[in-house]
């Protein structure tokens, strides 16, 4: 089997014969994955185990990384309980508990399905009700499947598949169910601070649940579900969830870039693929630049897409062009990666090219109406539509987000490293004592950008 | 449409097109292996954390707790005060919180997954909300206890109905209360 970690690579000279992945006739062309991603060329699947966790677990990333993954006990309460490996005991923290338990066996007396399309109404209906909210089917392609082990990260993977190629796999289970939970949008906002962190983990957690319910009920119904063997953005992709920005993260059309991309489940059960959406991502992205302005480790490229041109790879592996067959931006992971050892204390989760993101919003009419327009717009002429749209962004919104969050007693008007409590009312003995000297508006975040330019240096 | 207190007369069943959706809703677990909801009920609990958080008042502390059910998913959160006071080998616990979540079906008669979502919502709630308890550096544990219904309506939430419900005045009998945390966290109890 074919294994590899995604590198660099040229464009095939001729697409058509690239789209046949390898030499078996019974693969068919990969799937259109909009205009933000395409397969060029032969895609190797990619071997999890080479991906950033598993690497870091196998202590490859340094010392600091390791120690801050699986050595740190967070100083926060609500990040021990919310978010992976930080915790005092994880029988404290929910996706043990779910991770872990031993999978179900398919019913034998399988429910019919003589319309798939009523079946992919119900599944998508199931999920919501479990709370999802985002779901999305793709047909798999042996391009989407991982090489090697399954990637799950606690629990056992072990089944009869487990040995199957992708291309078998694929074969049997040809369906991708991507159902996802969304970010809360106003403690986003406190991007690089603990109420960011309850955003992003507690929808985490969710999540993990309610996939874990599905995969339950897909075996219920007398259907096989798997777990931990495709890639998220690309079965997300494909399905209709959105498209791939500068950042690195799938951009939705209800919520923007705050969405996890979850481990889909694999199934046999008769259901109708989604297609890629169009919601001038791509556009957007040639133009906006936010997220690269903004990061705090300078991980997210500023080259642009450039249709036709050879690819742009900086020196450090970030950038717009062919990775491992697949044309598209790339940020630089390792650097991402890497500055957390260094905050932990502050937060655990960046967030920031996610907050800045022009479509990060909320779920409202005139986001709604707004996606639209771009959605409408002929392509040669959106990228008038994307300035004006941007020139809104910078003014409502700002080119570095900065909000006060109050939330739980946490604000982050509090400058990182001081501490006091600003809670309206509490008269309790604190060792830190009361403030009231913040009264700005202002949310203060660590660390300032000036301050990392040593994991990766621009304009050099 | 909920419309305030009026429920608008066109609401429709969303479901009422769904030809799956009755077995989704009754039909019983062929392996309870595959069931969420089971197993967070039978889930360990963690350790209390060695050091005590440092708190705000007992009023502003429920606060937050609240405000982290609601978070969590509980469309509800009481408090009440346990009298008299369960004891295990820790000490006693003086406080009840009571997390309600939103149902649709009655989990006593809906066996099936649909029917078991609040419980698997209701679950979520009370393991994330009583490990966060248990981080603070206090007592804290999630059990089932048959005087539930009796302790929300002590805490105001609702009142009992004949059958043994609880029915609140914002969503009627559509509520499920699963677990209960009983706790020693310093808290302002309601009712």
């Amino acid at each position: 089997m074919a294994v590899a970690v995604e590198k660099a690579t040229t464009p095939a000279a001729q697409p058509d014969e690239a789209r046949r992945p390898d030499a078996r006739p019974d693969i068919p062309p990969p799937p259109s994955l909009g205009r933000s991603v395409r397969y060029v060329g032969p895609v190797q699947n990619v071997d999890m185990n080479q991906s950033p966790h598993p690497m870091n677990q196998r202590g490859e990333l340094g010392k600091a990384l390791f120690n801050y993954q699986h050595n740190t006990v967070s100083k926060d309460p609500l990040t021990r309980v919310s978010a992976p490996n930080h915790f005092n005991d994880k029988r404290n923290f929910i996706a043990t508990v779910v991770n872990q338990a031993s999978k179900g066996t398919v019913n034998p007396k399988r429910v019919p399905v003589d319309d798939p399309e009523a079946m992919t109404r119900h599944i998508k209906a199931v999920a919501h009700y479990m709370g999802a909210d985002f779901v999305t089917i793709a047909k798999a392609h042996p391009n989407m499947m991982y090489a090697g082990n399954r990637y799950v990260q606690d629990g056992t993977a072990a089944d009869q598949y487990e040995q199957d190629t992708p291309a078998d796999l694929v074969r049997k289970f040809p369906y991708l169910i991507v159902a996802t939970t969304a970010w809360d949008y106003d403690k986003l906002q406190a991007h690089r601070h603990h109420i960011g962190d309850a955003a992003y983990h507690v929808s985490q957690i969710k999540g993990n649940m309610l996939l874990k319910s599905l995969e339950g009920y897909i075996r219920e119904l007398g259907y096989t579900a798997l777990r931990g063997v495709a890639n998220p953005q690309a079965a997300g992709i494909a399905g209709g969830m959105g498209e791939l920005g500068r950042n690195g993260l799938v951009i939705n059309e209800k919520f923007g870039a705050r969405i996890h991309m979850p481990d889909p489940i694999m199934t046999d059960l008769p259901l109708v693929p989604g297609k890629p959406a169009d919601i001038g991502v791509p556009d957007f992205c040639t133009i906006c630049h936010k997220c690269a302005v903004t990061c705090p480790t300078n991980s997210i490229t500023f080259f642009d897409r450039v249709p036709g041109e050879a690819p742009k790879v900086e020196r450090d592996a970030s950038g717009f062009g062919v990775y491992n067959g697949v044309e598209k931006f790339k940020i630089n992971w390792l650097t991402c990666y890497k500055l957390r050892p260094y905050v932990h204390e502050h937060w655990s989760s960046c967030l920031t090219c996610a907050v800045i993101c022009p479509f990060t919003k909320p779920n409202t009419w005139w986001r709604t109406m707004t996606v639209q327009a771009l959605h409408y717009c002929p392509i040669p002429a959106r990228p008038l539509l994307v300035r004006t749209l941007k020139a809104i962004d910078d003014r409502f919104w700002g080119v570095v987000r900065q909000k006060r969050v109050r939330w739980m007693g946490y604000d982050s008007g509090i400058k990182p490293g001081e501490q006091a409590c600003t809670v309206a009312g509490c008269t309790a003995d604190h060792e830190a004592g009361h403030s009231t000297s913040v009264d700005s508006e202002i949310g203060y975040y660590a660390p300032l950008k000036e301050n990392t330019n040593r994991f990766v240096k621009r304009g050099s | 449409m909920r419309l305030g207190p009026l429920t608008l007369p066109w609401r429709r069943n969303p479901h009422a097109n769904d030809p799956y959706w009755e077995h989704f809703v009754n039909t019983p677990f062929h392996d309870l292996a595959n069931s969420v909801p089971e197993l967070l009920r039978n889930a360990p609990e963690g350790v209390v954390f060695p050091a005590k958080a440092e708190l705000h008042t007992p009023a502003i502390t429920s606060d937050h707790l609240k405000q982290l059910a609601t978070y969590l998913g509980a469309c509800m959160t009481g408090i009440a005060r346990l009298e008299p006071q369960p004891v295990d080998e820790g000490g006693p616990y003086p406080y009840a919180v009571l997390c309600a979540v939103t149902a649709d079906y009655d989990p006593r008669t809906a066996p099936g997954l649909g029917g078991q979502v609040p419980v698997q919502n209701a679950l979520f709630v009370t393991f994330v909300l009583s490990a966060w308890m248990r981080e603070l550096g206090y007592r804290a544990t999630a059990v089932e206890d048959p005087d539930a219904v009796n302790l929300a309506v002590k805490a105001g939430m609702g009142r009992r109905t004949a059958d043994g419900r609880l029915e609140t005045a914002k969503y009627g009998t559509g509520v499920h209360i699963e677990k209960i945390i009983r706790t020693d966290l310093p808290l302002a109890a309601d009712g």
